[in-house]
């Protein structure tokens, strides 16, 4: 145990050192995370054609988050 | 072991945002004197004290809040109709961009007739715990909050006018 010790300290340390930049946006402060280039998927429109022309060139529906399990119906 | 299963609920408690006891319908709503938003319309200072025996829809909004586009033109409509028949209601909007000048440009394309102030340090909103974008807080005349309505979608307009309806008939 005694060797670990150090290295606990670092990691505490650490995690304290990380942690620290965890901090809650309030409701009224989300402006800028509001904008579109701020999106994980800025354009849904587009990506939802890229999809449609992914599965149905590679006949797998279901596996990229679009809707319906794979039944081939869409 | 011990210090570092002590050390890490130390680190969790710290990193956890506070838990403070939310606003709720029924408190007192808390008071805000802030500037007008449109120089020349919205007046210097607003205080909601201002409006004591009056039914207020406090509403916080934002230039890049999605549903706000959606309430303004219908509180508006609400607002003007009930301010006609001489009703004493009044809506409130507190714009919390953090630069006034968005709110500004928004209300050039949704013209509204009600009163706006800016609070860009969002104080405001800190104080009455706003969660989410659009939240607005429906005082009674003693100024205590009767209704919280989060979000907004243009079928909530009909219940927002029954319970200000209600408060209006409560008036002596």
């Amino acid at each position: 145990m005694k060797p670990l010790k150090p290295l606990l300290t670092l990691a505490l340390c650490g995690a304290c050192v990380l942690l620290a930049g965890c901090a809650p946006v309030a409701a009224w402060e989300r402006g800028t995370l509001a904008k579109s280039e701020m999106a994980l998927d800025a354009d849904p429109l587009d990506s939802a054609l890229d999809n449609h022309v992914y599965f149905s060139k590679e006949a797998s529906s279901g596996g990229n988050s679009a809707s319906g399990g794979g039944c081939g119906c869409n | 072991m011990r210090l570092l299963a002590t050390t890490l609920i130390a680190l969790l408690a710290a990193v956890a945002s506070p838990l403070t006891a939310a606003l709720e319908v029924g408190d007192k709503a808390p008071v805000f004197a802030l500037p007008g938003l449109r120089p020349g319309k919205d007046g210097e200072l607003v205080e909601l004290a201002d409006f004591k025996g009056k039914v207020v829809y406090v509403d916080f909004w934002a230039s890049w809040c999605g549903p706000c586009v959606i309430s303004a033109p219908l509180l508006n409509e609400m607002r003007n109709r009930l301010v006609q028949q001489g009703k004493p209601f009044e809506v409130v909007a507190i714009n919390v961009d953090q630069d006034p000048e968005d709110g500004i440009d928004f209300l050039l394309d949704e013209p509204v007739e009600y009163l706006t102030v800016k609070d860009p340090k969002g104080m405001t909103p800190a104080g009455y715990e706003v969660k989410g974008m659009p939240t607005a807080f429906l005082l009674d005349s003693t100024g205590k909050i009767r209704l919280i309505h989060q979000g907004f979608k243009s079928s909530d307009i009909e219940l927002i006018e029954a319970e200000v309806t209600k408060l209006l008939a409560e008036l002596p």
